[in-house]
């Protein structure tokens, strides 16, 4: 627009040249055509992402099954959902389940980090062991700890039966099942927190340590004043990623517990395969994500707001 | 070797080496230009005419849209107003690869993954050249420049000052019609520099075709140029020869931003009036009679602009004015002496190189009237003239 | 005196430290070799005692079976053709759409972009139920295509591609453009053979993450030959140690896991790069 007001002023200056009104050659040029790169990606993007949604809010307000969408119900496949005792169980599980893992989890990888971050060969194989089990899937995860977990058969069962007492029964008892659950995730997904705390240490330039240590500052001096400093973004990062991950919790539950004994150990995205995916009640699993996604998108902006302010001062 | 679904495809040109003897180099010119960055103005109404064969030099501060014009030309950056035109056929509506151009960039960009050869190669192979007449060129431009050793290494492998031979290598290939530098010696150390910049003094009468260098170095400018265009904030301070340049400076800044040490400026009184050199006095009082033709200057106040060269320590008592020395540099050949005149007004005066005075001291200095340059409140200069005494 | 004092504390954190990662690596690994030990035992033995996992005889015949009768082929072969499709489609989108966001101009750009990195935000059950249901609409489900699809929407690629070309010096592009090369060949010829450090970076991360995917597989994928391998190891979980025997299925475990691990161990750096890459966002 302001392209076109510029060129027409030039050839009003210069007469001479309104008979060659050949456009302006410009590399940066906003064209249509340079939006073909962007294309193929973009068919993806809105048919597979954008538009379900979309669709997915629209969903929410209607009764809908598999075969299509029935009537509009405006709120009440929310009514519904809040007057689902389960629910709301889902929920308070899903915050319980968040609160075992994401705090012990940043802590635990940053601790890891931290005795981890040298140059040695025996730190480089911990390292990759500790992470290792993050690229496992949820199912071999899952075999792995109800085989420590399982009664009888169980690693902790034969442990306990070397004292010969009884192991606590992790699967089945309504107060341990999710404490359970946790356990089998904190091990799988440690390396993720670990990774991103050593690369934030090794972003630390190291004649801030010389300096430390010229200063004769011990390590614990050196630790607080310096390494807690400038990591302090990393570990709020790193706890809402994590936020956002667990709740999200699925695999773990389907496989290991059902999401029993008794609803106890079922999170959301349970509640919604459960509704959706078993009782074919499309259109209030729809509204029971709806809630998930605001959940998360809530999350998310905290981590924007706290990780984007400190980078400005 | 076009790949299918080509956006922009450009017309096949193949041009047999013979057909370069014909129209060769480029007469280029820029007419009233005008570029601008959102509500920035970078470059206001310009116009400059660069002649067949001429190395013209833009010298300039950075920020001064010197290397903006540059790539103006090159179909870089696109032209808001105005036309630039090669041999009278206009280019500013054609796309980089058809004007028929070729540039060394100040970082090289050689394409990291080819070797010499092939970086050389590539932009011929686009334009559909003969694959011996490629090769031909190719080993030709290896022999010109002595990397015909280098051709089948990659860019990782070459020190700075070889990467650079390739990137004029990869220039010269193309056959352009006119060369655009934009900066390129300044990523070499300070010995490669002055090297690089002999060698090409050499390839400029080799290559015979139209150059174009940008450069915020004076003395590159200086050494290279047929002709420099001193550009300051947006706009042409001067163009002329390098020794125009430097003895008759068409403005403050120009005086200011050519040679080193840099020119004093005092500010002095015209008395004005009558025929023959007109007379000034300095703040302390000294009375200098100047070169430059007292009939074209209204009396008032002026800023005198003298080179070291033109203000000598002068043995004892006869020069026309005193002043305390402050800093002596010695460089051997000659010596430059920082003085503080009555005033308190800083003069840096040159002295032979076994100079004998000390700091402190206080020295007598000539002023040689025929070198002096007057500035007038709006920083346009008056020069001495020959034939009016000094 | 307190100069050896420190030394003394320094010497008792180090040891407490070293202890420390030495209990939680023995917590790492203890499942994982109960599980070998497992897999390693006559199904018939383990019903009578655990504690025979300590003892001989090991024998590698739950491992044989998996050869003899099983699907886990079947399921190998589907989760290799999701994800290796997956990975390509991946690769030669976002490679695309990465130098377009990174090196041209169109219209609608700058908010393109951010809608694409809000993509990033968006929680996969979010869009799943809406997805399901389409999906049923035009017969995908139970097809390779409906387990592929979904994924090459994926934001992160385009956001680690779009980085790594505008990192790019973008004088190699005008170098090109002075060369008559076109935007594709200069994204083909000139720009793409710079970007291989990131395309393994992200080749690798978008296979384990497809190999791994689990709720998507789980109700697109819903016969027992469409089974992707989580979704297949998934199923047999269900009716654990009664049918085929603890240490049948300990063994598939071990087989369904071990290729992935092997990838890891070959590709490490390149894993650790894509970590560390998406942090920086």
């Amino acid at each position: 627009m302001a392209e076109a007001l510029v060129s027409s002023q030039a050839s009003l200056s210069s007469p001479a040249l309104t008979a060659q009104r050949a456009p302006r050659a410009n590399i940066n040029a906003s064209q249509w055509r340079n939006a073909l790169f962007i294309a193929p990606y973009l068919f993806f993007f809105v048919t597979m992402l954008v538009f379900p949604l979309i669709w997915g809010i629209w969903l929410s307000f209607h009764k809908a099954d598999t075969f299509g969408v029935g009537k509009f119900v405006g709120l009440a496949n929310y009514a519904r959902l809040f007057g689902d005792k389960i629910f709301l169980q889902s929920v308070g599980n899903t915050f319980y389940f968040v609160l075992l893992t994401a705090p012990a989890l940043a802590l635990l990888g940053l601790f890891l980090a931290l005795a981890l971050n040298r140059q040695t060969r025996s730190a480089a194989f911990l390292r990759a062991a500790f992470f290792s089990s993050s690229v496992l899937s949820v199912t071999i995860v899952t075999l792995i700890w109800r085989i420590v977990f399982i009664p009888d058969f169980g690693l902790l069962a034969t442990i306990y039966g070397w004292f010969g007492a009884p192991a606590p029964a992790f699967l089945s008892s309504p107060d341990l099942s999710m404490i359970a659950i946790a356990i089998a995730t904190i091990w799988w997904c440690v390396g993720l927190p670990m990774m991103l705390f050593l690369s934030a240490l090794q972003q630390i330039p190291g004649e801030i340590y010389e300096a430390a240590a010229l200063d004769n500052a011990n390590r614990w001096q050196t630790f607080r004043s310096i390494t807690l400093p400038s990591i302090k973004r990393t570990f709020i990062l790193v706890l809402l990623i994590q936020v956002v991950m667990q709740f999200q919790l699925f695999g773990q539950a389907r496989l290991m517990t059902q999401g029993g004994p008794n609803n106890t150990s079922k999170p959301i995205v349970m509640y919604i395969y459960d509704v959706a995916f078993k009782r074919w009640d499309l259109g209030m699993g729809a509204a029971a994500s709806e809630v998930l996604f605001v959940l998360i998108l809530i999350a998310a902006m905290a981590q924007f707001v706290l990780t984007r302010r400190r980078g400005e001062n | 070797m076009v790949v299918a679904g080509d956006f922009a495809a450009a017309p096949k040109r193949s041009r047999s080496i013979t057909a370069r003897e014909v129209d060769v180099t480029a007469h280029i010119e820029i007419r009233d230009v005008v570029k601008r960055f959102g509500a920035a103005t970078v470059i206001d109404h310009l116009s400059l005419s660069i002649d067949p064969n001429e190395f013209m030099v833009f010298l300039g501060p950075s920020g001064c849209g010197k290397s903006t014009l540059l790539r103006m030309i090159a179909g870089l950056e696109s032209v808001d107003e105005g036309t630039i035109s090669i041999n009278g056929q206009r280019i500013d509506n054609l796309p980089p690869g058809q004007r028929d151009i070729a540039m060394v960039f100040q970082s090289y960009a050689l394409y990291p993954h080819m070797t010499v050869a092939d970086n050389m190669a590539f932009g011929l192979r686009n334009i559909g050249v003969a694959a011996n007449v490629i090769s031909a060129r190719v080993a030709e431009a290896g022999r010109m420049l002595e990397i015909g050793h280098l051709l089948e290494r990659k860019p990782g492998q070459l020190s700075g000052g070889q990467r650079q031979r390739v990137a004029i290598g990869r220039a010269i290939v193309k056959e352009p019609k006119a060369f655009l530098f934009d900066e390129p010696l300044s990523n070499l150390d300070a010995a490669l520099r002055v090297r690089t910049r002999v060698e090409l003094a050499q390839l400029r009468h080799r290559v015979k075709s139209t150059m174009i260098f940008v450069t915020h170095d004076q003395i590159e400018a200086m050494t290279l140029a047929d002709r420099i265009v001193v550009m300051n904030n947006r706009k042409i301070e001067q163009i002329g020869t390098p020794m125009e340049i430097y003895s008759r400076p068409a403005t403050r800044f120009v005086a200011t931003f050519v040679g080193s040490p840099t020119m004093n400026f005092v500010p002095v009184r015209v008395a004005g009036g009558g025929a023959g050199g007109v007379s000034v006095t300095l703040g302390d009082g000294t009375s200098v009679k100047t070169a430059v033709p007292a009939m074209k200057l209204e009396p008032g106040e002026f800023t005198l602009g003298i080179r070291a060269e033109g203000v000598r320590v002068a043995p004892n008592g006869q020069g026309v004015t005193t002043g305390t020395v402050d800093v002596l540099e010695r460089l051997g050949d000659r010596t430059l002496v920082y003085t503080k005149l009555k005033d308190g007004s800083v003069v840096v005066a040159e002295d032979i190189g076994y100079s004998r005075v000390a700091v402190n001291d206080t020295v007598s200095l000539s002023i040689d009237g025929s070198r002096v340059h007057l500035f007038d409140a709006s920083d346009r200069a008056w020069h001495c003239e020959e034939g009016i005494n000094g | 005196m307190s100069r050896s004092t420190s030394i003394m504390g320094r010497e008792f954190g180090d040891r407490l430290v070293l202890a420390l990662v030495i209990v939680f690596a023995l917590i790492m690994l203890a499942p994982v070799l109960w599980v070998i030990g497992l897999s390693l035992k006559a199904n018939a033995e383990l019903m009578a005692d655990t504690n025979s996992v300590f003892r001989a005889p090991y024998t590698v015949m739950n491992y044989f079976n998996i050869l003899a009768n099983s699907s886990v082929f079947r399921w190998i072969l589907n989760s290799l053709i999701v994800s290796t499709c997956l990975t390509i489609g991946t690769l030669i989108l976002c490679s695309l759409a990465g130098y377009g966001f990174a090196r041209l101009n169109f219209p609608g750009r700058d908010i393109l972009f951010v809608a694409v990195l809000l993509g990033l935000a968006v929680p996969e059950q979010a869009v799943l139920i809406a997805r399901h249901q389409i999906f049923g609409i035009l017969k995908l489900h139970n097809t390779y295509q409906g387990l592929i699809l979904p994924g090459l929407s994926a934001p992160f690629g385009v956001f680690l591609m779009t980085q790594y070309f505008r990192a790019i010096p973008k004088e190699l592009d005008e170098a090109a453009l002075l060369d008559n090369a076109s935007r594709f060949k200069i994204f083909w010829k000139v720009l793409l053979p710079l970007t291989v450090p990131a395309q393994a970076t992200l080749g690798i991360f978008t296979f384990l993450w497809s190999w791994n995917d689990y709720f998507w597989p789980l109700i697109s994928g819903t016969k027992n030959t469409m089974f992707t391998l989580t979704v297949g190891m998934a199923s047999t979980q269900t009716n654990f140690a009664q049918s085929e025997g603890l240490g049948f299925l300990m063994a598939q475990a071990i087989f369904a896991g071990a290729p992935i691990l092997i990838l890891y161990l070959f590709f490490q750096k390149y894993i650790v790069t894509a970590v560390s890459g998406a942090a920086v966002r």
